[in-house]
């Protein structure tokens, strides 16, 4: 097993170097340039060369590329060019942090209602709970979270005034081990809506997947067999049908995991958040090369990791599945 | 010998969207403390669904036990509520079923799933319910049980899988076990392994046994008496000899006649049953076998027959009853002949 992980880690180089490559060309095969505006302004043309210049840009494209992995190599991502003071390692720094709280804890959420909805919903197939939690799953994967943020802000932050509106890790700048943040009430009242936000719909999802493949799996005759020797419905669920219904969970579990830490971009600006989500996006209409790099990058770790700790869970999960 | 099973005017539907499927039909039939019965029928003749019916495993909805009665040890198990059913189940009465590689949990070792059994119905620790288990492999012939029982279900070959099954039925002393067409999917020469292992246990332990197949040949040293079922009913029922020597229902006679036989000198066709049986949504009128009978009379098509009986412990539903060797040797020749 160790020596397939590290096997696993050693093609990661590989795979991150091809989506590196990747994102480098595609970026820059993007019309338009990061110098092209600022605000709503063109720059003088001398001032663009300038610019151009100072970040290397007017080198031939196979320098620059040689450049940016030179750099990398060293744990260096690079400037951004629209944000001047800061660095692609200083973004991420002061926003992942939040935004991998926000995505992990909205991730429990969904996987705190979503297992149990889902696990209740096939133990009473075809029965008014099943309907239910099925029509309230469906209402959660339809909702978008545009529309669920703003109604709990109005409900919760505005009528009632029980939490906080908006501006969650507005304030902090140190978390232990740069994410896990302090278990304060202030911290708790500022994650509460967001997490409900994003993780309504994650739970929902996983409650019709967790329905799904349970209701596949009592189907099997290993079940029967199970039935058979007069064991509760309840050790049947727990003992016998669980483990084999998770693989499914878990297979999705890993690219979700990756998707949600690294930011939501609707979610965080409705809280005003400031978190990655943004930058995936804005670093796009900025042309801003080395924030797309950085996070196209960032994403990729992520999911080699999310999908490696999958493969080793099926394995737990599973024991068929045996690496060598 | 004590009664042990009776089951009577048995009578299971289910309701699908295309109709109600008439799957177990009035069965009625018996067995007796450490007797075998084999059940015989073709694939869906309603043989599984009655032994399912018998052990309330019926899934629920679409199916549904109509009618009936099945009194076990004294009590009828369609009457118990599901907490007393439970404590028949894997403890009274044990199954085994017809797949071994789909009918043990691929992601638990051997040990949980023969252990829980152990644990829920005779109360025994951890501890004594592994000795028991490693005992229980030993019985059926697993060798290095000591090892094998921390095992997963794929590192066992399919005929290795069936004695754990039996293992697993066998592990609370059941009075009865009932075996689902254990040896369908294995191959023949462990199929004959199987068969001798059930046997042997069967002479140790003293249990009674259900043993359902299609496969006719397979019963002759196995089973006491034969039940023969059609389209969810019972046609024919009467001890073992009987039923290879004197059969009296024109399915029954079909069956044995599309059985390659060893000791015949010319080496003659099988005879086989032609057409198909009857859609049980749309259930005949008359008798099920009728349209594929070649003794059938204007009767047949009318009135379906009653199980009649013919001899002692003999009983046979048909207008008909056709008797004797001669009866045989018409058919195959109306057989070949077409």
């Amino acid at each position: 097993m160790t020596k397939y992980v590290i096997r696993r880690l050693l093609w990661a180089i590989p795979v991150l170097f091809a989506v590196g490559t990747v994102t480098f060309f595609l970026a820059r095969a993007l019309p338009g340039g990061p110098f092209d505006f600022a605000g709503d302004r063109s720059l003088p043309e001398s001032v663009v060369r300038n610019l151009e210049r100072k970040y290397n840009l007017d080198w031939p494209l196979w320098k620059q590329f040689l450049a940016y992995w030179w750099d990398l190599l060293r744990g260096d991502l690079g400037p951004s060019f629209r944000s001047r003071s800061l660095t692609v390692n200083d973004i991420i720094k002061q926003t992942f942090p939040v935004s991998f709280q926000l995505g992990m804890l909205s991730l429990l959420l969904g996987l705190a209602i979503g297992l149990p909805a889902g696990i209740i919903a096939a133990l009473n197939h075809n029965t008014w709970l099943d309907y239910t939690s099925s029509f309230i799953a469906i209402l959660g994967v339809s909702i978008p979270n545009i529309v669920l943020g703003p109604f709990l802000i109005w409900l919760f932050g505005v009528k009632l005034g029980w939490l906080p509106v908006a501006r969650w890790g507005a304030d902090y700048t140190e978390f232990y081990l740069g994410f896990i943040p302090p278990m304060t009430a202030k911290f708790w009242r500022h994650a509460i809506l967001p997490t409900i936000t994003l993780g309504t719909a994650l739970s929902a999802s996983i409650a019709r997947l967790t329905r799904a493949s349970l209701l596949q799996v009592i189907r099997e005759d290993y079940i029967r067999t199970a039935r058979a020797k007069g064991l509760r419905e309840r050790s049947i669920i727990l003992g016998h049908a669980l483990k084999n219904a998770l693989i499914p969970v878990v297979t999705i579990l890993g690219p979700l995991f990756a998707a949600v830490v690294t930011g939501s971009f609707i979610t965080e600006q409705i809280f005003g958040i400031n978190g990655l989500g943004r930058h995936f996006v804005q670093s796009v209409t900025n042309r801003d090369y080395p924030v797309i790099m950085g996070t196209a990058l960032l994403y990729a770790v992520l999911l080699i990791i999310a999908n490696l700790v999958v493969d080793v869970l099926y394995a737990w999960l599973d024991p068929r599945i045996r690496y060598e | 010998m004590a009664r042990l099973l009776d089951v009577r005017n048995l009578e299971t539907r289910f309701y699908t969207q295309d109709g109600v499927v008439h799957a177990v039909n009035g069965v009625s039939f018996h067995v007796d403390e450490g007797e075998t019965l084999g059940i015989v029928g073709e694939s869906g003749s309603g043989k599984s669904v009655t032994v399912l019916s018998i052990m309330r495993l019926i899934p629920s909805p679409p199916g549904k036990i109509t009618n009936g009665e099945v009194i076990f040890e004294g009590r009828d198990l369609l009457k118990i509520d599901e907490e007393e059913m439970r404590e028949v189940r894997g403890n009274r009465i044990a199954m085994i079923f017809q797949d071994p590689m789909t009918s043990l949990n691929p992601v638990l070792t051997i040990e949980q799933q023969i252990t829980e059994a152990l644990e829920l119905h005779l109360g025994m620790n951890h501890q004594q319910a592994r000795r028991r288990a490693i005992e229980l492999l030993k019985m059926v012939g697993i060798p290095a049980a000591e090892q094998r029982i921390d095992n997963y279900p794929h590192q066992f070959s399919g005929g290795m899988r069936q004695r754990v099954m039996i293992a697993m039925g066998l592990a609370c002393n059941p009075r009865l076990l009932i075996a689902d067409e254990p040896t369908t999917a294995l191959d023949v020469t462990i199929q004959a392994q199987i068969v001798e292992l059930v046997k042997r246990l069967r002479d140790e332990i003293g249990m009674a046994i259900i043993w359902i197949t299609h496969d006719l040949s397979l019963l002759a040293g196995l089973a006491d008496r034969i039940i023969v079922m059609y389209a969810g009913q019972v046609v024919e029922s009467a001890p073992t000899a009987d039923i290879y020597r004197n059969p009296r229902h024109p399915y029954t006679i079909g069956l044995l006649q599309s059985i390659p036989r060893l000791d015949e000198k010319r080496r003659e066709r099988l005879a086989p049953i032609e057409g198909l049986p009857p859609d049980l949504i749309d259930y005949p009128q008359g008798c099920p076998f009728a349209p594929r009978c070649r003794f059938a009379v204007e009767r047949c098509f009318e009135e379906d027959p009653p199980l009649e009986k013919v001899g002692p412990e003999h009983e046979a539903a048909c207008w008909v009853k056709p008797v004797g060797q001669e009866v045989l040797a018409a058919w195959r020749a109306a057989v070949l002949e077409s």
